[in-house]
């Protein structure tokens, strides 16, 4: 997926604009926030200490992640699944299309993989003559959609209503318009079965990799995900390096966390472990298993600033909690991954001037970081990456210059003062008399939908300096 | 006991009656307050937008100023938050100045904390005829833990009911800089925040950093409510409720 975050604000413009949009965003925000909250209260014993176990496990892995990758290739290999190495998107593609090739493969199924997303994966099936069938029900949806990107990791079609889907559903299945859930569901499994049947080859992403077992864990809502991984006679693993997990045990504290702040939910309705191929005695799986571990930008942040971001489970808690991503949603953001994470990752994988807004696009209010299920400081992460923006001289010269100006000031008391007797005359003289000021000429932004409050009339330090002298 | 009053920039500029009313509670607590007069910004905005340089000079500056006293006390739950956490970790490199920046961090309390938890204060002189609800401010819940000290002291203003607002931890959109480079999303979340305080019909918003009242009185006014009353909760537990006393 190409990179939109340089167009923010204007997305973000046109989200705020959109009533049926805004509507939506509030029904997500009530279901994700409410659910997690149940989840948090409901949960046996203390939650924090379980997200901070989270970290550790997280830490462990992303502090010698060469040596988990190795052991995780070793027991991926014994168990008969070949493990390939892409360092970006157009190496995952080369990859898995010479193994669509290798393997004679028309069609391919997939289960959601934001990696795919990473690497415009379908495209490229697409033109090498490769059938690509999302079947997660909001994939799907946003495939027949026009191919859209998804808004949310975890509810990719979350921005279309009842109404469009029916819609949708009539065009592409030549079917009478249904506007129940359960008929829309129920057709979409009828149109998919066919597909499951026929592919030659299922592409899923991973939630984690196991490196003790050499084994991918999907955790799904909707059991597509199995069909995927199962069975075609290919089943190709897509994912980032950074998702291993030592141990089985690891993998069981990961999974009180994610689904419970992803969702809300105890436990997804599915969660996959597969481990290789089909053995003898096994009555399904796939006869080859690939598996694509991904850099695309993940290595270069070990050892740096940004490290903390690998330990991230994509539960997309920190989007739903996000006042700006409740307002504007995720298409705004422009690339893969919206919210918090996705201002610090689209920063940092697509490079941080192509992506100016993102990390000036939140109000560091560190609810993300509240609900972060291993703790990652999402809003310290986006206050480093604006260091870096300064550093690097790419914020426009009048912010720099006024910032430098006013830090100026502040350390000239006497001017400080003056400036503050004549700025509060100023903007005395802007109210007019009232106490407002409806349009603010120096920051003409805040008063597109506020007032200013008016100033009281002298400033503190001047008429704390009037009632000393009395005083004496 | 001495303690310096911090007076934020936005409460010297824009609402000195903030500034007073802590100098009166402080006294009123028993307090020998100072108001150095060399103080300036806490440099907060700068670090904010990543002009690090700057935000440590100002840093050293403040900490200069504030460090003969026994604590600083400041009616701003962001600038507080800044001073205690920030200053050392601006400083770090420079052992001598970060020795002093942790001394300063280690004095330097947001005005409710400081009445409730160090003075334990259980008497204001606020009185206030009616109810009001209490926005709990980004920098002073989730850096500092201020959560019930304001609730206990608004408690003890005579004639006050304090009613809770849905989401009262949600943030108000003000983020600084934020609020003006991204005016109309910060409006839209300011404007939820409001929809939020007038559900609860109380007479009053009440919290405890200038930004966010701002940002929320803003909102109110522009929407046509020209009833409910923003104030900070200095001003109430003072009982000058918005006026400069």
């Amino acid at each position: 997926m190409r990179s939109q975050a340089m167009f923010f604000q204007r997305r973000a413009g046109a989200a705020l604009a959109d009533p049926q949009l805004q509507k939506k965003f509030a029904g997500l925000k009530g279901k994700f926030v409410d659910s997690r909250a149940r989840a948090v209260a409901a949960y046996e014993s203390d939650f924090d200490e379980l997200r901070d176990a989270g970290r550790d496990i997280r830490d462990r892995v992303v502090a010698n992640l060469d040596v988990w990758l190795e052991l995780f290739e070793e027991k991926a290999t014994q168990r008969g699944a070949s493990v390939l190495w892409a360092k970006d998107g157009r190496e995952i593609c080369a990859h898995v299309l010479a193994i669509a090739q290798r393997h004679g493969v028309n069609k391919a199924i997939k289960s959601k993989s934001m990696l795919s997303e990473e690497a415009q994966l379908n495209a490229a099936l697409s033109a090498a003559g490769v059938q690509p069938v999302e079947t997660d029900l909001g994939e799907y949806i946003l495939q027949i959609a026009g191919n859209e990107p998804p808004s949310h990791i975890i509810a990719p079609a979350a921005h279309k209503d009842l109404a469009e889907v029916a819609d949708l559903f009539a065009a592409t299945h030549h079917t009478p318009r249904k506007t129940e859930i359960p008929a829309l569901t129920r057709e979409a499994r009828e149109v998919l079965r066919e597909h499951f049947l026929s592919a030659g080859m299922g592409i899923s992403g991973g939630n984690f990799l196991i490196a003790e077992t050499g084994s991918v864990a999907l955790v799904t809502n909707e059991g597509n995900g199995r069909m995927v991984t199962t069975l075609p006679k290919v089943h190709v693993v897509v994912t980032g390096i950074e998702k291993i997990v030592p141990t089985l045990e690891d993998f069981a504290t990961l999974m009180r966390l994610l689904p419970r702040s992803a969702t809300g939910q105890e436990i997804s309705n599915y969660v996959s472990l597969c481990t290789g191929t089909k053995g003898p005695a096994d009555a399904d799986g796939p006869e080859h298993t690939y598996f694509v571990l991904v850099d695309n930008g993940r290595a270069g942040l070990l050892g740096s600033d940004f490290q903390e971001m690998l330990r991230c489970i994509r539960c997309g808690a920190c989007m739903n909690h996000c006042p700006v991503y409740q307002s504007v949603g995720g298409h705004a953001y422009g690339w893969v991954y919206p919210g918090p994470m996705g201002a610090v990752l689209t920063s940092l994988y697509t490079g941080l001037e192509n992506a100016l807004d993102l990390p000036q696009a939140s109000t560091l209010c560190n609810q993300c970081g509240v609900v972060c299920p291993v703790r990652i400081p999402l809003a310290e992460l986006q206050r480093k990456l604006r260091e870096q923006q300064s550093e690097r001289g790419l914020r426009p010269w009048s912010e720099r210059a006024a910032l430098a100006a006013w830090a100026w000031v502040a350390r000239r008391p006497a001017l400080y003062a003056l400036a503050a007797k004549l700025g509060v005359r100023y903007l005395n003289w802007l109210a007019g008399g009232e106490d407002r000021i409806r349009v603010l000429g120096l920051a003409p932004g805040w008063s597109t939908g506020r007032d200013f409050p008016a100033p009281q009339g002298r400033t503190f330090r001047e008429l704390y300096q009037s009632r000393q002298e009395s005083k004496a | 006991m001495r303690v310096a009053l911090f007076v934020t920039c936005l409460v010297d500029l824009m609402r000195p009656s903030v500034g007073f009313a802590a100098l009166r509670l402080l006294e009123a607590a028993g307090c020998e307050v100072a108001v150095p007069e060399t103080q300036t910004c806490c440099g907060q905005p700068a670090f904010s937008a990543g002009e690090r340089g700057a935000a440590a000079a100002l840093a050293r500056k403040t900490i200069a100023e504030f460090e003969g006293f026994d604590y600083v006390v400041a009616p701003s739950g962001s600038c507080a938050d800044h001073i205690r956490h920030r200053y050392p970790e601006l400083l770090a490199d420079d052992p001598a100045w970060c020795a002093r920046a942790e001394t300063l961090a280690a004095r330097t309390w947001e005005l409710t904390q400081f009445l409730a938890d160090v003075l334990a204060v259980d008497t204001v002189a606020g009185k206030y005829d009616g109810s009001v609800t209490y926005h709990d401010s980004c920098s002073g819940l989730r850096g500092l833990g201020i959560k019930a000290q304001p609730r206990r002291l608004l408690g003890r203003v005579a004639g006050l009911t304090l009613k809770e607002m849905p989401e009262a931890e949600a943030c108000c959109g003000f983020g600084g800089a934020f609020s003006v480079k991204f005016g109309d999303i910060s409006a839209a979340i300011a404007a939820k925040k409001c929809a939020n305080v007038q559900a609860v019909q109380a007479g009053a918003v009440v919290g405890g950093d200038l930004g966010c009242l701002m940002n929320i009185e803003g909102t109110l006014r522009r929407q046509g409510d020209e009833a409910t009353r923003v104030l900070h909760v200095a001003e109430v537990l003072a009982g000058s409720n918005g006026k400069v006393a």
